[in-house]
């Protein structure tokens, strides 16, 4: 199984007026194409700081980050920004949905940043994900007239329609209620399967955890270990 | 390249209700901004484009030509009196030489000056009538009709004998004894005398002598007459005509060709040689019809009625016995009044309201009028015009009024209106000028005069045989030119024949050609290229040797050219006021809604999105607010200017009248105008946008994570 990610003793320390804040003290972690990893740790632990550095928003203080396989300090802000256009696709904990656009126009986002596509491409493209997250009746509706669970599907199809090759969630299902975020985590699991695409995600919650198909625990800013999500569910309860 | 700009404006215009505060507030500042640029602009344009046509359609032409040397500069609506401007000896040379650069169409000579005239006074009137069936009674004539005629202008006489002397027991009355003047004393006097039975005994015996004492002490204290202030301008009155199209005769005929004569402007004619109190009731009637105001609401049009009410002298002195009894007669009819003073009669008259005065207004002109002389000077008469030569000589001429005129469009400008003309002859005798074939031919005339020894303060009568006592600078060595006050009594009759002589005679219209000009006005084909004609003007006439210069119609249009220009500054500096404070307005009002959205940009950058085009999308979506409500204000500017435009916006004061160039300006709508507009708000917009445009460029991607707390 080859790595799409591999972050090799990756410190980020962050400046808070004089006193410096370690939120990561040299991270190890390999992840492999097509896996539905889960990234589990307390609150403050480092789990969004990690994110942040496999998705190329952030650059490490020290250490190496490879992303399809390409080292990211060795990148510019420009190719940085082409690296997660093209290669990595985002779901964010409060989804992040532009509010005056639909529906349609958010999951059309990156394509029409991607500037590849005709417009007919772009729509049939947006509107078979919109199909595959079951939000085929919603194309022409604002966010604001969606539920938290609806929103998070547009998330998630924005996040797939450029057909990356990674996908981040920084704790996807934390702004929603237990059901609705365990139909999210299924259809990200589906996705994962029918699209190969890595998903890498974080979570606290034992639950969501369970649809990993590895955890990786980490605690102050230090990897614990990589374990199987029975495992960790036997040890979050 | 272009597709970014595509996806730019496709998100800017999504995102043109992201932030309804940015919004409304960018939004609504454009909006005015554009709104007012267009009304503004347009008003301006009407403004200072009714003027530009009030000055160059009518007298400047778009180039006016004169004298480089002359000491101040050419204003030919400028103040009154005379300018120092050096002549132009041969306007023939000039015109050969002007008319050859291209875009010139065509040239015209000129002189502007003005002059104070008495426009015979209504008791002078009367006497001349009197003084000429005088003349015929002595002549031989005893026909029963011109003994009628003598009898009744004698009456006439008396009548206005008696209002005066009335008027002069008021003021007796009013003022106390001591404070009357020795003047007061001897004008009592003479009206006693002339009021008593012995006095008009006496008139047969020795009409002339009684005519000379009516003349020279009571007609002078009528003081209906006033000194009138006539600007006019000497020229080739057929070129004239061809030059300024807008140009045609209202009243009368055109001066024929080689013929002396005077032209009124029909708006100074109506203005200030009409009765007065008929001047005051058009102006009432057209405050009430053009203007829609009332006289219960206006107090200017209340101020009118009551001088109409008060000043009925001039109407009652132009009355002789007959007419005076038809009016009261009349009057008492149409009031229903048991009235016998007509003063009092047409007192209450005139005291208008809204109710009766449309009626009333066709009965003065219908019924009244026809008993009235409506104008001081009419067509066909003899206007007397004493003009001061440079150092101060006066020469007077006779000149038959022909008609008036106007300028088509232009019949309500009182700019337009405000000068008269004349033939450009007449016009070189008034001023005194020499030409220097003139000179040589003064010169001539002395030598073969000889012993007869004219001084050369006569040369020039000699020449054009007039009265006047000549420019002494134009050939020296002249005696000292006389103070104004000590000039040398010529007798009247003496002077009479002189200027009669003078308006008769004709002239070569060769002559025109010829003569001395003060300066010359250029009509261009194409109007707006006025400043390359003024170029290439001087330099043809600098090729020829010829010491003249070119200014513009602004220039040459003195205080009112400057104002269009000063006009356009300050609107201009306005503006530029106005958009500054939108500048910084707009500018927050951006910065602010960046920072609401700093989340939904770190979002866009996560996601793929450049810098450059983060920083695009929100100039972008500035310049679209830009364009999307300065177009709205544009618009809506563009429908009140056609409100505007067909509604016309009434001129509430005579200076109003004056810079609307009439009672009412109709603004039209320039296309350069709402371009401008939408620019300058398009410009603001953009230029707002940089600094929040930067600051949003600077977003991390990370604020896309950052969890809301
Ligand atoms: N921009 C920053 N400046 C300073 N300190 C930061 C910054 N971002 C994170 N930290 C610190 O780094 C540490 C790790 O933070 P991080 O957000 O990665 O934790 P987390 O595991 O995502 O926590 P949570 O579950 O609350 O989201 C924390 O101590 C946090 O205070
Ligand atoms: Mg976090």
């Amino acid at each position: 199984m080859s790595a799409i990610v591999s972050v090799r003793g990756a410190v980020k320390e962050y400046a808070l007026g004089a006193v410096k804040v370690q939120a990561l003290r040299g991270v190890d972690l390999e992840v492999g194409e097509g896996e539905f990893l889960s990234i589990a740790g307390p609150s403050g632990s480092g789990k969004t700081t990690l994110l942040n550095l496999i998705g190329c928003v952030d650059t490490a203080t020290s250490g190496v980050v490879q992303v399809a396989g390409k080292d990211t300090a060795s990148l510019s802000e420009r190719q940085l920004t082409e690296l997660r256009l093209n290669t990595i696709g985002f779901i964010f904990q409060s989804f992040n949905l532009v509010s005056v656009l639909s529906v349609l126009q958010n999951v059309e986002l990156p394509l029409l940043l991607q500037r590849r596509f005709s417009g007919k491409e772009r729509h049939d493209r947006v509107l078979d994900l919109l199909g595959r997250v079951g939000l085929a009746d919603h194309a022409k509706h604002r966010p604001s007239e969606l539920s938290g669970g609806q929103r998070q599907r547009v998330a998630i199809a924005r996040a797939l329609v450029t057909r990356p090759q990674i996908v981040l969630a920084d704790e996807p299902t934390a702004n929603l209620d237990s059901v609705t975020g365990e139909n999210i985590l299924a259809l990200m699991r589906e996705l994962n399967r029918t699209e190969r695409t890595t998903f890498i995600f974080s979570t606290h919650d034992a639950k969501v955890m369970a649809h990993a198909s590895a955890v990786v625990r980490i605690a102050d800013g230090r990897v614990l270990g990589r374990e199987a999500p029975a495992a960790a569910q036997a040890e979050g309860h | 390249m272009f597709s970014t700009l595509r996806v730019l404006v496709q998100i800017a215009f999504r995102n043109l209700f992201a932030s309804r505060l940015k919004t409304a507030i960018v939004g609504g500042i454009v909006f005015f901004g554009a709104l007012l640029v267009t009304v503004g602009g347009s008003l301006l344009g009407s403004v200072t484009g009714g003027m530009a046509r009030s000055i160059t359609g009518t007298l400047a032409g778009d180039v006016q030509v004169y004298g480089a040397s002359s000491k101040d500069d050419l204003a030919i609506f400028g103040g009154f009196g005379d300018q120092n401007l050096a002549q132009i000896d041969s306007f023939e040379t000039l015109k050969a030489v002007v008319e050859k650069v291209p875009n010139v169409a065509r040239v015209v000579p000129m002189g502007i000056s003005g002059a104070l005239v008495t426009s015979g006074n209504t008791i002078d009137l009367v006497l001349e009538k009197l003084r000429n069936a005088v003349r015929k009674e002595t002549q031989g004539d005893r026909s029963p009709a011109l003994l009628a005629e003598i009898e009744a202008q004698k009456e006439h006489v008396r009548q206005m004998v008696q209002v005066l002397e009335g008027e002069q027991k008021n003021l007796v009355a009013l003022v106390d004894a001591t404070k009357l003047t020795q003047e007061d004393r001897d004008n009592a006097m003479a009206l006693a005398r002339a009021a008593s039975p012995q006095f008009w005994a006496d008139f047969d015996r020795d009409p002339l002598n009684a005519l000379e004492f009516l003349e020279n002490k009571i007609a002078p204290q009528s003081t209906d007459a006033d000194m009138l202030m006539l600007r006019y301008v000497g020229t080739d009155l057929s070129a004239f005509g061809r030059s300024f199209d807008r140009f045609r005769i209202v009243d009368g005929k055109p001066v024929p060709p080689g013929k002396r004569g005077f032209l009124f402007a029909k708006y100074f004619y109506e203005d200030r040689i009409k009765l007065r109190t008929a001047r005051r009731l058009d102006k009432i009637r057209e405050a009430l019809s053009v203007k829609g105001q009332t006289i219960a609401s206006d107090p200017d049009l209340q101020r009118m009625v009551h001088e109409n009410e008060r000043q009925t002298r001039e109407i009652l002195l132009q009355l002789d016995p007959t007419s005076t009894r038809n009016m009261t007669k009349l009057l008492r009819d149409e009031l229903g009044s048991k009235e016998t003073d007509l003063g009092r009669l047409l007192a209450s008259f005139f005291a208008m309201d809204d109710a009766s005065f449309e009626r009333r207004y066709h009965f003065f002109y219908d019924r009244l009028a026809p008993m009235l002389e409506l104008y001081r000077i009419r067509v066909g008469d003899t206007l007397t015009i004493k003009a001061f030569t440079k150092t101060g000589y006066s020469r007077s001429i006779n000149l038959k009024v022909y008609g008036t005129f106007e300028f088509q469009g232009l019949e309500k400008s009182p700019l337009a209106g405000s000068v008269n003309l004349m033939d450009l002859v007449s016009f070189r005798d008034l001023y005194g000028f020499l030409t220097p074939d003139n000179q040589k031919e003064v010169a001539r005339i002395e030598q073969a005069a000889g012993e007869r020894a004219i001084d050369r303060a006569h040369a020039d009568d000699e020449l054009f045989g007039g009265d006047s006592k000549a420019d002494a600078a134009q050939a020296p060595p002249a005696p000292p030119p006389m103070p104004k006050e000590a000039m040398p009594a010529v007798s009247a009759p003496l002077e009479k024949l002189h200027r009669d002589d003078r308006a008769a005679r004709d002239y070569d219209p060769a002559e025109l050609e010829k003569g001395v000009v003060l300066d010359a006005a250029v009509v261009l084909r194409d109007h707006s290229k006025v400043d390359q004609a003024i170029r290439d003007i001087g330099a043809a006439t600098k090729r020829a040797g010829l010491d003249v210069k070119a200014v513009s119609w602004q220039d040459a249009a003195g205080i009112i050219g400057k104002l269009v220009m000063t006009f356009r500054l300050v609107l201009y500096l306005a503006f530029l006021v106005i958009f500054l404070v939108a500048l910084v307005i707009i500018n927050n009002a951006l910065v602010m809604a960046t920072l609401e959205r700093v989340r939904e940009i770190g979002t866009l950058r996560a996601v793929g999105a450049q810098k450059t085009f983060v920083l695009g999308m929100l100039v972008v979506e500035a310049a679209t607010l830009g364009g999307v409500f300065g177009g709205l204000g544009a618009g809506v500017g563009a429908l009140v200017v056609a409100l505007l435009g067909a509604q016309g916006i009434p001129a509430t004061s005579d200076v109003m009248n004056f810079f609307f160039s009439g009672p009412r300006l109709y603004p039209s709508l320039a296309p350069a105008t709402v371009a401008l507009a939408i620019a300058i708000v398009l410009v603001v917009a953009t230029l707002s946008s940089f600094y929040p445009a930067w600051l949003a460029m600077r977003v991390s991607p990370r604020e896309a994570m950052a969890s809301d707390e």
